[in-house]
């Protein structure tokens, strides 16, 4: 469970999160939508204990992410704006280094990589240098390595970026076997689509503040329209920065 | 922190660091440029310095003077026949100079008049200009030995035509030129230090911002200090295993330069060259913690690298200092990083005998100062801007 109560931050003149609150509870998955430079991305990156709020505060498990960052993190994956891999290194050892810093023992990286290889198709690229991958062979690798220890919190920064159709379906498919086994995912995105056909909670966001949120038919009641792109739109009051 | 998260990083970034063709290019190369280059320096020197070599000196005219032409050829002046066009020939450099003697040479000679002898040269060539000092020394000193001569057939004292007598002391010896040479190395140890683990630390700092990894590294349940630990004894590493290849190959090259015929004592034993490899290794601690505070410091990968070739420069400061500055030194340069390595390596060569304090304070004082650069680096790690730019 993570719980954000009226997070806000700053950067210098420049205020990126007005004031933010919202819920996710286990075993659903919840939506951040709103256009670019809503506040999206601080928003997850505060929760993820990488950038200190000024006001507000944020919880995981109802552990505070600022008071107890290393438990935190270790209930967290993440999956941040930036996806970077080490091209030297093959699929395997980028995952494997990730699951020493999170103390899993040899035993336990293994099973799980074989796992989640299994999982996302990617037997085949395994043992080859990341060096040269595509897009989609990336976020795979990404991926695993957000899940190697298998976090009870899942948080995936606009998670479709730049993939293909395949991989956009590969990817949804992950997302809903993450809130099957249970997990708290949130997500973001600013594309009306991908939220609508994922979520089960959606909060809309919009210049530093959350503007509606809410179950895709509670937000459809709330705004008075009949399909949940119209009430997005009518929550944020255009559509500027969005995508169908 | 865990020392456990400081394994796995210093394993993962060296598996990295070795994987990468330039970083392993600067590490294993430069050691073997620089000594090799102070080899090619003490040859070049030796051959300069040729000093039992014979002058040789064409003279025209060796028919009028016999007395004198018996006189150069005792003091190692290699009279030859002249050749054809005389100007020409020092013009080339094909003689260091042409002796031209009168055809009345004799005639003024016994008549007790001044000859005038001509000695064409040619004062813009660097090389020939020892030769020709030597050629007019002998000459000269065969004058003053003749007119000393005919003062006391005079019954006078053939000092008072020598009211003050000029002895000039050369300093420059060969043996100090090499002795000059022989402080560079030192300097190029402490560079071999500084480039060698000069990829993994920018590759492990602004590489892994603007790879993009940096983000999900930090959010992993590390401290940044455990982190930044790794990352340095990775880079100290390699700057390690390129300091100490230089020593190696600076020993080996060493033992193969002309170093007796220059009169340079630099003779090691192995306990000798235990200490040398003691003392200068922690540098190298120093390098990889400057590194890595100044690449995490950098906007780009392109920026670091900039400012890392300029770090690379440091260790030259001191070089330059003791080749131009007496090699005794203060007490106080000790604690000087850096300086303090470089005079202890002179106490060895020079053979002096290294007490604990000369073995232990500097090697202290760089490992103090690389832990500085570590927490510098790590603190540096949490700062917003440096984990996301902007």
């Amino acid at each position: 469970m993570i719980r954000v109560h009226e997070l806000r931050k700053a950067f210098g003149e420049t205020l990126a999160v007005e004031s933010v609150s919202f819920e996710a509870p286990q075993g659903r998955i919840t939506g951040l939508l709103g256009p670019n430079g809503a506040g999206k991305t601080t928003t997850l990156r505060m929760i993820s204990t990488m950038v200190a709020p000024d006001g507000g505060s944020a919880q995981v498990d109802g552990l505070d992410v600022q008071t107890h960052r290393e438990q935190v993190r270790r209930r967290l994956g993440v999956l941040p704006d930036a996806r970077g891999l080490y091209p030297r290194l093959t699929a395997r050892e980028n995952v494997r280094y990730f699951g020493q810093l999170h103390d899993l023992d040899d035993d336990a990286i293994d099973r799980e990589i074989g796992r989640l290889f299994a999982l996302l198709d990617m037997g085949a690229l395994a043992d080859r240098r990341v060096h040269g991958f595509s897009q989609g062979e990336r976020m795979k690798v990404v991926i695993a390595r957000a899940l190697v220890h298998r976090p009870t919190h899942v948080m995936l920064d606009e998670p479709t970026n730049g993939l293909d159709v395949m991989s956009t379906r590969a990817m949804r498919d992950v997302i809903r076997g993450l809130r099957d086994e249970g997990r708290c995912v949130v997500f973001s995105s600013h594309v009306m689509q991908e939220v609508a056909a994922l979520c089960d909670e959606i909060v809309v966001i919009a210049r530093g503040r959350v503007v509606a949120q809410g179950t895709p038919e509670s937000l459809c009641e709330q705004t008075g329209k009949a399909n949940l792109e119209d009430a997005f739109v009518a929550a944020i009051g255009t559509d500027e920065g969005l995508a169908r | 922190m865990k020392w456990r998260h400081v394994w796995v990083v210093l394993r993962k970034e060296l598996r990295d660091g070795l994987r990468d063709r330039r970083s392993l290019f600067s590490a294993l190369v430069f050691p073997l440029i620089g000594p090799v280059l102070v080899v090619v320096m003490f040859r070049f020197i030796a051959q300069q310095q040729a000093i039992d070599e014979p002058v040789p000196l064409p003279v025209i005219g060796a028919e009028h003077a016999p007395g004198l032409v018996e006189y150069l050829r005792q003091h190692d002046i290699d009279v030859r026949e002249p050749p054809a066009d005389a100007g020409e020939a020092v013009r080339t450099g094909e003689a260091p100079a042409v002796l031209v003697i009168p055809a009345d040479y004799g005639d003024r000679f016994r008549a007790s008049r001044s000859v005038r002898v001509e000695l064409m040269v040619d004062n813009s060539r660097n090389e020939t200009r020892s030769k020709v000092r030597r050629a007019r020394r002998v000459l000269e000193a065969y004058a003053a030995g003749i007119g000393a001569q005919r003062l006391l057939l005079r019954g006078i004292d053939p000092q008072i035509a020598a009211p003050v007598a000029v002895a000039e002391v050369d300093l420059a010896t060969a043996q100090q030129l090499a002795a000059n040479v022989l402080n560079v190395i030192p300097m190029f140890v402490m560079m071999a230090a500084f480039i060698g683990g000069m990829y993994v630390a920018t590759d492990s700092t602004a590489g892994e911002r603007e790879r993009g990894s940096l983000e999900p590294l930090l959010a992993n349940p590390v401290s940044r200090t455990a982190l930044v630990l790794g990352k340095w004894l990775a880079t100290a590493t390699l700057s390690g295993t390129s300091l100490l290849l230089t020593l190696v190959t600076a020993g080996v090259a060493l033992s193969r330069a002309p170093l007796e015929e220059l009169g340079v004592q630099a003779s090691f034993g192995l306990d000798q060259a235990a200490v040398v490899c003691l003392v200068m290794l922690p540098v190298a601690l120093l390098a990889a913690g400057l590194q890595l505070v100044v690449a995490t410091f950098a906007r780009s990968f392109r920026e670091a690298q900039t400012y890392l070739s300029v770090l690379t420069l440091a260790p030259m400061l001191p070089g330059v200092m003791l080749t131009v500055m007496p090699l005794d030194q203060a007490r106080w340069t000790l604690v000087v990083p850096i300086l303090g390595q470089q005079q202890v390596l002179m106490d060895v060569i020079r053979g002096d005998a290294i007490g604990p304090a000369q073995l232990l304070v500097p090697s202290v004082i760089v490992l103090v100062l690389g832990l500085v650069c570590v927490r510098a680096t790590a603190w540096l790690f949490g700062r917003e801007r440096i984990v996301f730019g902007g």
